[in-house]
């Protein structure tokens, strides 16, 4: 059987495994979510002043919570399988509509930030494992250090001081100019110019993790016997360092991005509250609060999907890399 | 300086005509765009009168009437009132020419439709406003007749487009107003119509080309941000991206330095008087260590008002001196009563208790208690801390609890699970708005927010709470509540610590904004920007 035919029956096949795993993440988030105390006519209830207890069951009647727990897990299953994700409670709109509303920024900061993480945590890595032991080696980990360990929302707070307040460069948050309101390409202009601080904030942790990573990585294939052999071949350290250590030293790389997909969904709470960016992570903090549970649970179904799909996008990429593992 | 009131007239007309000279100079055009904290859940106002709401709704919903800073009655949709002799019929007359967003013209329907099966029935405040409106007549297109079963005086200070917004009948009725879809594509009579809502960033709304007051609005659009971060909201008030925001949605530590530092913001606590909010602690009456009215009033005594409002709230509040805000002062509703040390009086306290025979144990502790807070933010929570330091020097050891605002309103008035809550209640622009549903037998009502959870009940203080309601006599009105505030300064069932002032935090590019008691609960249409 040739490689590409093999790789289409592995993803198939892994496809259908994943089927019951997202399965069980559902209805144990399902329940989980449901020990939280008040519902979300509680709140509703809460913010609007006041209301009677007969209007407080009314409202939960109408939005199936006077059912019994299994019961109501049972719609939920019925409905997921039909690809139908139900109404948000608070909002009084379709989940689907509200969560695809929300992807694409999300997507966008995402896709950003892994790109200028994943990018330039390859570079300074492999800058800093090539310089070994120099001031550059040194400055490149003290670097990593910093950005590593200070918190995301300081260092948002940080550049909207220093580059939206003290110098007129960049907006203080929100994804687009909602005075002027831009069309067409001005509109993709203003997005990006809005893009900028929050990316590199996010971006700034992580880059300090791919860079540390890559550093070891570099460091641990080069004292592997491939090198010495390469060496004795008589191949330049040019041509070793970039064609064989550097192929190998991405493996781990890409595998903590893979995984790091899923984290940055949620993990970008911060940012996306800092920035005002309309993100997924926000509208899922803030339906916590709100119970919601619909929404929290379409929320939590897309990133399991997510997480699912990227991992195996993730294991095909080895096979490029690295054509000594196969599919199977 | 006293003038005779005619002058007073003279001068007012003169200032309205000047005011109206001055319209030329006022420029049109522009986008406004403010602070919106948090989002709202839906623009239903109808429905729920949830703070962020009250941002939008009264851009695009009118009421009847709006009110000035010094409390009169600005007719809005309804050009004047008139009320019979024995207080039991009220007329309103409304505006002619005015119309729907949709076309549609505004009529006495619309008026009936609202009030009978809109705000009395779903509206959470509504049932009580119009709790005495028995049938509403329309004998033609701009005139609505209030039967009422009582007089009802403080009905008419419930007429603003927040509290008792105009909604169209026609796409309303016959539907379940609770999940109609006007809640998220409001229909109104107002200044701005409502153009888009996205989720997460900001709700536009356009101007209404044809709204009923000539010229008016002046801005073009108006756009409510929603910026979740604080620090990042007073950055953004700042930087000027943002031009208004109010109920402190910029915090009141920035305010003051914003205030200080920049020569074109200000800020202003005007706009709060209708809203009346007055921190305050809740106690369970019925369990716990706080059945006993002399525990309640030497708590009290302790607590230092003035210290709280000044290291906790920048100095913005004033101490309370009685169960009723000292805002009712100018209807006669306002007494100073005993218990109310405005610095706190930490030996009497010791002495009320001990004089009771609470005695302290060998680390000098007479009582423990959970100490529920209000999560609403660090503010309360260090109010909660002061409290706590307050009440271990009359040895009372309490422990501090904060929790999200579920699992908090659930404790507190549905599983009367607590033994004292610290808080904060709208007191509304009369006592049977905002202060009977917390003292009142009629209002233990379990499972309801912000009601009676110290489940105190007093068949006296219920007959002078109905006596209060109906009155229509000033004089008498005065001296009942009076003897109501008395009661509740003996029984103490609630502690009240001080009316909030919140902070309006505004652009000076902004003017015309602030002419409403309403603040940023009003209009905007008189709004421009410079």
């Amino acid at each position: 059987m040739n490689r590409s035919s093999k790789i289409l029956r592995y993803v198939a096949k892994r496809l259908i495994q994943g089927i019951p795993i997202i399965l069980a993440i559902v209805v144990m988030n399902f329940f989980l979510l449901n020990l939280a105390e008040g519902d979300a006519v509680d709140v509703l209830a809460g913010e609007a002043g006041s209301a009677t207890p007969e209007y407080m069951e009314e409202m939960r009647k109408k939005f199936g919570l006077d059912k019994p727990l299994p019961v109501q897990l049972a719609v939920y299953l019925k409905n997921v399988v039909q690809l139908d994700l139900g109404r948000s409670h608070r909002h009084d709109m379709p989940v689907t509509e509200l969560i695809v509303d929300r992807l694409w920024p999300t997507l966008l900061l995402m896709t950003s930030t892994i790109m200028l993480a994943v990018g330039f945590g390859i570079l300074l890595g492999l800058f800093a494992a090539i310089n070994l032991n120099t001031w550059k080696d040194a400055m490149i980990s003290v670097f990593a250090l910093i950005t590593y360990a200070t918190p995301l929302f300081w260092v948002g707070l940080m550049m909207i001081i220093l580059f939206s307040i003290k110098n007129d460069w960049f907006p203080t948050s929100g994804m687009e100019n909602s005075a002027a309101f831009y069309e067409g390409l001005d509109r993709v202009k203003d997005i990006a110019h809005h893009l900028v601080l929050p990316t590199i904030t996010l971006s700034l942790f992580y880059l300090a993790l791919y860079t540390r990573m890559m550093r070891a990585s570099m460091l641990e294939q080069y004292g592997q016997d491939y090198v010495i052999t390469a060496r004795a071949k008589g191949l330049t350290e040019r041509r070793i360092t970039f064609v064989h250590v550097l192929r190998n030293a991405l493996l781990p790389v890409v595998t903590m991005a893979g995984v790091q997909v899923g984290a940055l969904i949620g993990g970008s709470v911060i940012v996306e509250s800092v920035f005002a960016w309309p993100g997924l992570g926000m509208l899922a903090f803030e339906s916590l609060f709100a119970r919601d549970l619909n929404l929290l649970l379409g929320i939590f179904l897309l990133s399991s999907v997510l997480v699912v799909a990227v991992n195996l996008v993730v294991d095909i990429i080895y096979c490029f890399l690295d054509p000594r593992i196969e599919v199977n | 300086m006293k003038l005779p009131k005619f002058m007073n007239a003279v001068i007012m007309t003169a200032a309205i005509t000047m005011g109206g000279s001055a319209v030329q100079a006022q420029q049109a055009g522009g986008s406004m765009v403010f602070l919106v904290q948090p989002e709202p859940p839906t623009m239903a106002g109808y429905v729920s009168t949830s703070g962020p709401i009250g941002l939008l709704g009264p851009k695009i919903y009118d009421g009847l009437f709006d009110y000035d800073n010094d409390g009169k009655m600005i007719p809005v949709l309804a050009e004047s009132y008139d009320t019979s002799a024995d207080g039991k019929t009220v007329t309103f007359n409304l505006r002619k020419g005015v119309t729907w967003h949709d076309g549609k013209p505004f009529t006495s329907a619309d008026v009936q439709f609202t009030i009978m099966e809109v705000l009395k029935k779903v509206h959470p405040r509504g049932p009580n406003s119009f709790k005495e409106v028995s049938s509403i007549d329309t004998p033609d297109a701009h005139t609505a007749v209030f039967n009422l079963g009582n007089p009802a005086p403080y009905m008419l200070r419930a007429l603003s487009a927040y509290e008792s917004p105009m909604v169209p009948k026609h796409l309303l009725e016959g539907q379940d107003i609770k999940s109609a879809k006007l809640a998220n594509n409001p229909v109104g009579t107002g200044p701005f119509k409502f153009t888009e809502w996205k989720k997460g960033q900001y709700i536009r709304l356009d101007k209404n080309e044809s709204y009923w007051k000539e010229g008016r609005p002046y801005i073009d659009r108006i756009v409510g941000r929603f910026i979740p971060d604080a620090s990042t909201r007073a950055a953004a008030m700042e930087k000027g991206e943002v031009l208004y925001a109010a109920y402190n949605a910029v915090s009141n530590v920035e305010a003051v330095r914003l205030n200080k530092e920049k020569d074109n913001i200000s800020v202003t606590t005007d706009g709060y008087s209708m809203i009346n909010p007055m921190a305050l602690i809740e106690f369970n009456t019925k369990e716990g260590p706080f059945t006993d009215a002399v525990v309640r009033r030497a708590i009290s005594t302790a607590i230092d008002r003035q210290y709280m409002i000044d290291t906790i709230f920048f100095g913005y509040g004033n101490p309370a001196t009685s169960a009723l805000s000292s805002n009712f002062a100018a209807t006669g509703l306002h007494a100073e009563m005993p218990h109310y040390p405005a610095t706190g009086d930490i030996a009497a306290a010791n002495q009320m208790l001990d004089d009771a025979g609470y005695k302290k144990d060998s680390d000098g502790v007479r009582m423990k208690a959970m100490f529920d807070l209000i999560p609403y933010g660090e503010d309360w929570k260090r109010g909660g801390q002061y409290i706590q330091q307050v009440l271990g020097e009359i040895g009372i050891d309490v422990e501090l609890r904060y929790e999200d605002v579920p699992t908090w309103l659930k404790r507190v008035y549905h599983n009367y699970d607590f033994d004292m809550n610290l808080n904060y209640f709208y007191q509304l622009s009369d006592p049977v708005l905002g202060v009977h549903r917390h003292y009142g037998t009629n209002m233990i009502r379990k499972g309801t927010h912000f009601v009676n959870s110290s489940r105190y009940s007093n068949a006296d203080l219920d007959a002078l709470l109905g006596a209060g309601m109906t009155e229509p006599d000033a004089e008498k009105r005065s001296a009942i509540y009076m003897e109501i505030q008395e009661i509740l300064a003996r029984d103490m069932p609630v502690v009240n610590l001080f009316e909030l002032e919140f902070l309006t935090v505004y652009n000076t590019k902004l003017k015309g904004a602030y002419g409403s008691a309403m603040g940023a609960y009003s209009s905007f249409a008189d709004a421009y920007l410079d």
